[in-house]
C-alpha cells in the first residue's frame, strides 16, 4: 500500500504542479490568475482521447496536435478574457472573464464530447503496479517540463524577455520589448503546459469534462503554497499536496482527505498569505 | 506653421496628455534639433515625466502633434519609436534585477540580429567601464548609480538619434552624476541629440545647449543654457511671480 | 449658467422613510410583490413550482448580493452553503443523526450552520486578494459535493434523503409558496435597509476605495463578517426550503451551474443595486423554463452572459434603470464653496492642542525615507509641507495616518499618544485626509460618498440597521444632514445626486475635502489638493482651506503649487531627503537661500 500511496501521490502531485505552472505562466506576463488553467488540463485529456482513441491517430501526431489545440485555446483566452480587462487590473474583472471562458470551455466539452468519463489510451504499455506508466508518466512529464522551462528562462534571450516582462512590465515596454507578443506567447505556452498535465495524467483522470473544475482548485493550492509566479514553489507544493491527499485517501478515506486539504488550504492562506516561498505584498498607498 | 527645418529632429506642438480624467500637459510645444543637448526643467508635478512618456509612446494621447524626423509619433509604440531612433530611459533606474548586466543589455537589443546585438552591447559598455567589469552580475546586485549607468547603457544599445533621460541623477552621489552627465556630453559631440529631465538645475545647465522649463503642464520658459540671469528667471518660473521680489528684497 | 447658490430644498429626501429611499424607489418592489401575490389566482401548480423556486433563489441571492454586489467579493461557489443548508435541514428533520427536530427548528439550524460555514469560507477574504476568495468558495463547493457523496451514513450518498416536510398550512404547493415569498420579501426589506444605511455605504467603500474606507474608520473585517453571517444564514434557510420543495435531495441537485446562476444573477442585475439582482434572479430562473431547448445549454448561456456583461455592460440591469444619471450635466459648472456652512458643520469645539511629531525615523529596507522628523501642527493653522520629489512629504502623511509604522519617534495628537500603524483608528481620533489621487466610490452618488465620511458617527448596530430601527433612522438623518452641510461648504451641493464618476477631476478633490469634514476633524491632511485644478479653482480652494482652519482645525497641506502654499500657510516645513531643511513663516521660507537651492537642485 505504501508504494501505491507514493506512486499515486507523486503522480497526482505532478499533475497539480503542472497546472500550478500553467497558472504561473499566465500570471507572469499578465498579472492575471486565470480560471482556464484547470480547463486546459481537462482539454489535454479530452483532446488526447479524441485524437488517439476516437480518430485513431498515433502518439506522434496526437500529442503535438493536442498541444497545438490547447495553445490555441490559451491564445483565445488572452484575446477574449485577458486583453480587454488588463487596463483595470485592480477591479479584478479578469476573475469574471476567465471564469466565463472556463465555463464556456467546460460546457461545450460536456455537450459535444460527453458528460461521462471516457477512457484514455495507454501510450507505451510500460511498467506495472506502482511503476505503471500512468504513475510515472505525469512525474516524468513534470520533470521534462520544468527542465525545459528552466532552460528557456535561463539560457535564451526570449526566456529572459519573458522574465523581464514578468518583473517590470512598464520598464520592458519602455525598453521596446514586444510585451504584447510575449504575453500572447506565454498564454500559448500555458495552454501547452496545461495540455501536458491532462495528457500525461489522462490514464489517471480519464477524459472527463468535470476534471477542469477539480484541477482548477487542486492546481491552485500549489500556487497558493508556493507563492504566485514561483514555479519551484508550485512543484514542491504540488507534490506535497498529492502525497498528502493520497495518504489521507488511503488511510482515513476520501471525504476526510478532501476536508483536510481544504482546511489546510485555508489555514495556509491565513498564516502565510503570500505563500511559503512568496514575496511580501506591495504597498497600497 | 512652416514645414519644420530639416535639422529639427523632434517637434512637439500643442500636446495635451494625462492619466484618465486628469490632464497633465495642457498644450506643450517644443523642438529639439539633431545633435542638441536640451535640458527640461521644472518643479514637481509640472509634467516632465508625462511629456517624455507621451513622446516615447508609453502614454497614449490624441490632442496635439509630435513628430520625430518628420514622422508622426501619435499612436506609435515605444518599440516602434525605439526602432526609429527615439529612445527613452525611464526614471528610477528600473533595470531588471533578476537578469545579469549582460542580459539587461541584450534585452535592449531584442530585435537586432544576434551578431549586431552582441557588438552593440560591447560598444555600449565602452562608455561605462564600471559596469563592464560586472557584466555577469545580476542587475539587482548593482548600486543605484551603477543601475543608472546600466539604464543609460541600455538606451545606447539602440544607437539612438535622440536619447531622452528622466532624472538620471536621482539618488546618485555627485561624483556619479558627473560621470553620467559626462557621458551625455560625449554623446552629443558624437551627434546624438539628448533631452534631459533633471532636478539638479545647475548641473543640467552646465552640459545643456538649450533649456525648457515646464510648470503646471505648460512650457513657461525657453532659453539658451548659458544666458545671463537664467537662474533668476527659473526661480520665477518655479516659485511664481511674487516670490522673486522677496528673494531679491 | 452657474449653479444656484441657495441650498436646494429636497423635502422628499428628508422624509422619515429613509430606509428604502423614496417611495418611488420602493415602488418596483411593491409591484413585483403584488404580482407575485396575484399568482395563486391565475397560475397552475407548475407556475407555483417555478415561482417558489425563484423566491428561494432570491432569498439566497439577496444575501449573496451584499457580498458580491456591495462588498465586491467574488463568491462564486455559494451553492455550497445552499447545499449545507439543505442537508442540515433534511438530516435534522429526518433524525438520522440526532433526535428529529421539528421542521422549522431544522430550518433555523440550517441557517445557523450555513452562517458559521459562510464565515469560515470567508476568512481568506478578510486578508487576501479577490482571486483567493473566489478560489476558496470554488474549493468549498467542490468539497461539499464530495462530502455529500461520500458521507453515506448521514447524507445518503448518491441516493440522497428526503427533505423536511413542513406542517400545515405550508404543506401545500401554494402554502409553501406563501412562506417562501414572505421570507423573500423580508430578505429584500432587510438587505435594502442595510444597503441604504451606513453599513451598506461602508461595504461599497471597501469595494471601490478600500484605502479611503480604512482612513474613514471602516473596519473591513467586522463588516464582512456581519455580511458573511447574514448571507450564510440566508443561503442555509434557502437550502432548507429548497429541500422541502424538492421533497428529496441528492448531491446532483447542487451542481456548480446553480452556483453560477446565483452569482451571475447579481452581476447581471448590477453591483450595488437590490432591484437589479432581483430582476436578474427572476430572469435566470425563468429563462430555461421559457425556452426548453435552452435547458441543456443553460450554463453556456449563463457563462456567455457573464462575459458579455463584464466586457460590454459592466453596470448590469441597474444601469439601464438608472434614468437620473443619464441627464446631461452642464459643462460649465463652477465650484463655489460656501464657507458660511462651515460654521454649523464645525460648530462644536474640539479640545485641541494639535499634532506633535518627534524624531520620527522610517526606512524601507535600507532606504531612509524620513530621517528624524520633528513636526508640529497647531489647531487653527494651515501648515504647509513642501520639498522636492522624494523628500518624504506623502510618506509623512502616511505615517500620521497610520499606513506606515516608523521605526523610531513619537506622535501625539491633542495631548494623547497617537499609536503608530492602525490607520483604521485614525478617524476616531479626528484625523481625516485626502489622497493624491482622489479615492472615491465612482458608482455612488456624491452625497453618499460624503456620507461615507460619517460612518463612525453612527450608533446603531448592524442588526438595527437591517431592521431599520429608530436609532438607525436617527443616525441616517444626522449623517445626511451633515453631509449636505459639508457639500454646501465645498460648493458641490447642486450635484449631490449625481454619480461621482461623472464629476470632473477638480470636483473630486473638493468632494474628498467634504468627506474629510464629516467628522469635525482635529487634523485634516491634504495631499496635493490643488493638483489638476485651474487657477481660479486654486484660489477658491485656498479660501476654503483657510476658512476650515479658522474653525479650529489643524490643516497639514502637502502641495507643489508654491503660490497656494505661500498664500494660505501660517507655517511651512520644508523637507529634503527626509529631513527638515527649514521651517518658518512663508516670508521666512521665501528668503531662505537653501530652500531655493533645494528646489533648483544646486
Amino acid at each position: 500500500m505504501f508504494a501505491s500511496i507514493i506512486a499515486s501521490g507523486l503522480a497526482m502531485g505532478a499533475i497539480y504542479a503542472l497546472i500550478g505552472i500553467t497558472y504561473n505562466t499566465m500570471f507572469a506576463t499578465s498579472r492575471v490568475m486565470s480560471f482556464t488553467a484547470g480547463q486546459l488540463g481537462m482539454l489535454g485529456g479530452v483532446f488526447g482521447s479524441l485524437l488517439m482513441l476516437r480518430l485513431g491517430l498515433p502518439l506522434v501526431l496526437g500529442l503535438p496536435l493536442t498541444l497545438l489545440l490547447c495553445a490555441g485555446v490559451g491564445i483565445v483566452t488572452e484575446f477574449v478574457a485577458v486583453r480587454p480587462v488588463l487596463k483595470s487590473l485592480d477591479q479584478h474583472l479578469y476573475v469574471l472573464t476567465t471564469l466565463a471562458v472556463a465555463l464556456l470551455i467546460q460546457q461545450v466539452t460536456a455537450i459535444e464530447w460527453s458528460t461521462e468519463p471516457q477512457p484514455f489510451p495507454r501510450l507505451f504499455e510500460l511498467g506495472r503496479d506502482a511503476w505503471d506508466e500512468k504513475y510515472w508518466l505525469p512525474v516524468a512529464t513534470c520533470a521534462v517540463t520544468i527542465s525545459a522551462l528552466e532552460f528557456l528562462y535561463r539560457r535564451t534571450l526570449i526566456g529572459r524577455a519573458f522574465l523581464a516582462v514578468a518583473e517590470d512590465n512598464f520598464a520592458a515596454r519602455a525598453l521596446g520589448l514586444p510585451e504584447r507578443t510575449l504575453r500572447v506567447a506565454s498564454y500559448a505556452m500555458a495552454g501547452a503546459i496545461g495540455a501536458l498535465a491532462g495528457f500525461s495524467g489522462g490514464q489517471l483522470l480519464l477524459a472527463f469534462f468535470a476534471n477542469g473544475q477539480l484541477l482548477n482548485f487542486y492546481g491552485f493550492i500549489p500556487v497558493a503554497l508556493g507563492g504566485l509566479g514561483n514555479n519551484r514553489g508550485a512543484i514542491i507544493g504540488g507534490l506535497a499536496l498529492g502525497l498528502f491527499q493520497q495518504a489521507a485517501n488511503f488511510t482515513v478515506g476520501g471525504i476526510f482527505a478532501s476536508v483536510a486539504v481544504f482546511v489546510l488550504f485555508i489555514v495556509v492562506l491565513l498564516v502565510a498569505p503570500q505563500g511559503l516561498f512568496g514575496a511580501p505584498a506591495s504597498r497600497r498607498v | 506653421m512652416p514645414i519644420s527645418a530639416p535639422e529639427k529632429l523632434l517637434t512637439v506642438d500643442g500636446l495635451h496628455a494625462g492619466y484618465g480624467k486628469v490632464e497633465v500637459l495642457h498644450g506643450v510645444t517644443l523642438h529639439i534639433a539633431a545633435g542638441e543637448l536640451v535640458a527640461l526643467l521644472g518643479p514637481n508635478g509640472a509634467g516632465k515625466t508625462t511629456l517624455l512618456r507621451a513622446v516615447s509612446g508609453l502614454l497614449p494621447w490624441t490632442v496635439g502633434t509630435a513628430r520625430f524626423d518628420d514622422v508622426s509619433l501619435c499612436g506609435m509604440s515605444p518599440r516602434e519609436a525605439a526602432r526609429a531612433g527615439l529612445v527613452h530611459v525611464i526614471e528610477g533606474h528600473r533595470v531588471f534585477n533578476h537578469s545579469s548586466v549582460n542580459d539587461n543589455l541584450l534585452l535592449a537589443g531584442f530585435d537586432l540580429p544576434r551578431r549586431e546585438r552582441l557588438a552593440r552591447v560591447d560598444e555600449a559598455l565602452t562608455s561605462f567601464p564600471e559596469i563592464a567589469a560586472k557584466r555577469h552580475e545580476l542587475g539587482g546586485s548593482l548600486s543605484g548609480g551603477q543601475q543608472q549607468m546600466l539604464a543609460v547603457a541600455q538606451g545606447l544599445v539602440r544607437r539612438p538619434r535622440l536619447l531622452m533621460l528622466d532624472e538620471p541623477s536621482a539618488g546618485l552621489s555627485p561624483v556619479l552624476v558627473d560621470r553620467v552627465l559626462a557621458v551625455l556630453a560625449q554623446l552629443r559631440t558624437s551627434g546624438t541629440a539628448v533631452l534631459l529631465v533633471e532636478q539638479l538645475v545647475e548641473k543640467a545647465l552646465a552640459v545643456a545647449d538649450r533649456v525648457y522649463a515646464l510648470a503646471q503642464g505648460r512650457v513657461v520658459l525657453t532659453a539658451d543654457a548659458h544666458e545671463q540671469g537664467l537662474t533668476h528667471r527659473l526661480e520665477q518660473a518655479y516659485f511664481g511671480q511674487d516670490a522673486t521680489t522677496l528673494i531679491d528684497g | 449658467m452657474a449653479m444656484d447658490e441657495r441650498v436646494q430644498s429636497a423635502p422628499s429626501h428628508d422624509a422619515p422613510r429613509a430606509s428604502l429611499g423614496d417611495f418611488s424607489k420602493g415602488l418596483p418592489f411593491l409591484a413585483i410583490l403584488a404580482l407575485s401575490m396575484l399568482l395563486p389566482l391565475i397560475g397552475n401548480d407548475y407556475w407555483a413550482l417555478i415561482a417558489t423556486r425563484a423566491s428561494i433563489y432570491w432569498i439566497l441571492v439577496s444575501g449573496l448580493n451584499l457580498i458580491v454586489g456591495f462588498a465586491g467579493q467574488l463568491a462564486i461557489g455559494y451553492v455550497a452553503l445552499f447545499a449545507v443548508g439543505a442537508y442540515t435541514a433534511s438530516v435534522l428533520a429526518a433524525g438520522n443523526v440526532l433526535p428529529a427536530l421539528p421542521p422549522f427548528a431544522a430550518l433555523g439550524a440550517a441557517g445557523v450552520v450555513s452562517a458559521a460555514m459562510g464565515v469560515v469560507v470567508g476568512l481568506p477574504a478578510l486578508r487576501l486578494r479577490t482571486f483567493y476568495f473566489a478560489m476558496t468558495t470554488l474549493g468549498f463547493a467542490t468539497i461539499v459535493t464530495q462530502v455529500a457523496l461520500g458521507w453515506q451514513s448521514v447524507t445518503g450518498g448518491g441516493i440522497g434523503l428526503s427533505g423536511p416536510s413542513l406542517p400545515a398550512p405550508f404543506d401545500t404547493t401554494w402554502g409553501l409558496y406563501g412562506l417562501c415569498l414572505g421570507l423573500a420579501a423580508l430578505c429584500t426589506w432587510m438587505t435594502a435597509n442595510l444597503a441604504y444605511s451606513r453599513f451598506g455605504r461602508a461595504l461599497v467603500a471597501t469595494r471601490d476605495a478600500d484605502v479611503a474606507a480604512e482612513a474613514n474608520g471602516i473596519a473591513k473585517p467586522h463588516l464582512l463578517i456581519g455580511v458573511f453571517l447574514f448571507a450564510g444564514a440566508a443561503a442555509g434557510v434557502a437550502g432548507g426550503l429548497f429541500a422541502s420543495l424538492q421533497t428529496y435531495i441528492t448531491p446532483d441537485a447542487f451542481t456548480f451551474d446553480l452556483s453560477l446562476l446565483f452569482f451571475i444573477a447579481v452581476l447581471i442585475g448590477g453591483r450595488g443595486s437590490i432591484l437589479g439582482p432581483l430582476l436578474g434572479t427572476l430572469l435566470l430562473t425563468l429563462l430555461p423554463e421559457m425556452a426548453a431547448p435552452l435547458a441543456a445549454w443553460s450554463t453556456f448561456v449563463y457563462a456567455a452572459l457573464l462575459l458579455i456583461i463584464v466586457l460590454l455592460m459592466p453596470g448590469g440591469i441597474a444601469t439601464l434603470l438608472d434614468f437620473d444619471n443619464r441627464r446631461v450635466l452642464s459643462d460649465n459648472r463652477v465650484i463655489l464653496p460656501q464657507p458660511a456652512a462651515l460654521g454649523q458643520l464645525l460648530a462644536a469645539a474640539r479640545p485641541a492642542t494639535g499634532l506633535e511629531m518627534e524624531g520620527v525615523v522610517l526606512s524601507f529596507g535600507g532606504v531612509t525615507a524620513i530621517d528624524g522628523l520633528d513636526l508640529s501642527v497647531q489647531p487653527g493653522q494651515v501648515h504647509g509641507l513642501i520639498g522636492p520629489n522624494g523628500s518624504g512629504k506623502t510618506t509623512t502623511l502616511n505615517v500620521i495616518s497610520g499606513y506606515f509604522r516608523p521605526q523610531q519617534g513619537q506622535m501625539t495628537l491633542d495631548g494623547t499618544n497617537l499609536p503608530t500603524g492602525l490607520p483604521v483608528l485614525r478617524a476616531g481620533r479626528g484625523v481625516c485626509r485626502t489622497f493624491q489621487t482622489p479615492r472615491i466610490i465612482g458608482a455612488a452618488s456624491v452625497l453618499q460618498n460624503v456620507m461615507v465620511g460619517g460612518t463612525i458617527t453612527g450608533r446603531a448596530g448592524f442588526l438595527e440597521a437591517m431592521l431599520s430601527l429608530p436609532r438607525s433612522l436617527r443616525d441616517e438623518r444626522a449623517i445626511r444632514m451633515r453631509a449636505r452641510l459639508a457639500l454646501q461648504a465645498v460648493g458641490l451641493h447642486a450635484l449631490e445626486n449625481v454619480r461621482a464618476d461623472r464629476l470632473q477631476h477638480s470636483e473630486l478633490r473638493f468632494l474628498e475635502i467634504a468627506r474629510g469634514l464629516m467628522l469635525h476633524p482635529s487634523l485634516l491632511l491634504l495631499d496635493e489638493p490643488a493638483a489638476g485644478l485651474s487657477a481660479e479653482e486654486i484660489k477658491r480652494l485656498g479660501a476654503l482651506i483657510k476658512a476650515i482652519s479658522e474653525h479650529g482645525v489643524g490643516v497639514l497641506l502637502v502641495e507643489h503649487h508654491a503660490d497656494l502654499i505661500f498664500e494660505i500657510c501660517d507655517q511651512i516645513t520644508v523637507l529634503n531627503l527626509g529631513k527638515v531643511l527649514a521651517r518658518g513663516t512663508p516670508a521666512e521660507i521665501r528668503m531662505h537661500k537653501e530652500v531655493v537651492s533645494a528646489y533648483l537642485g544646486a
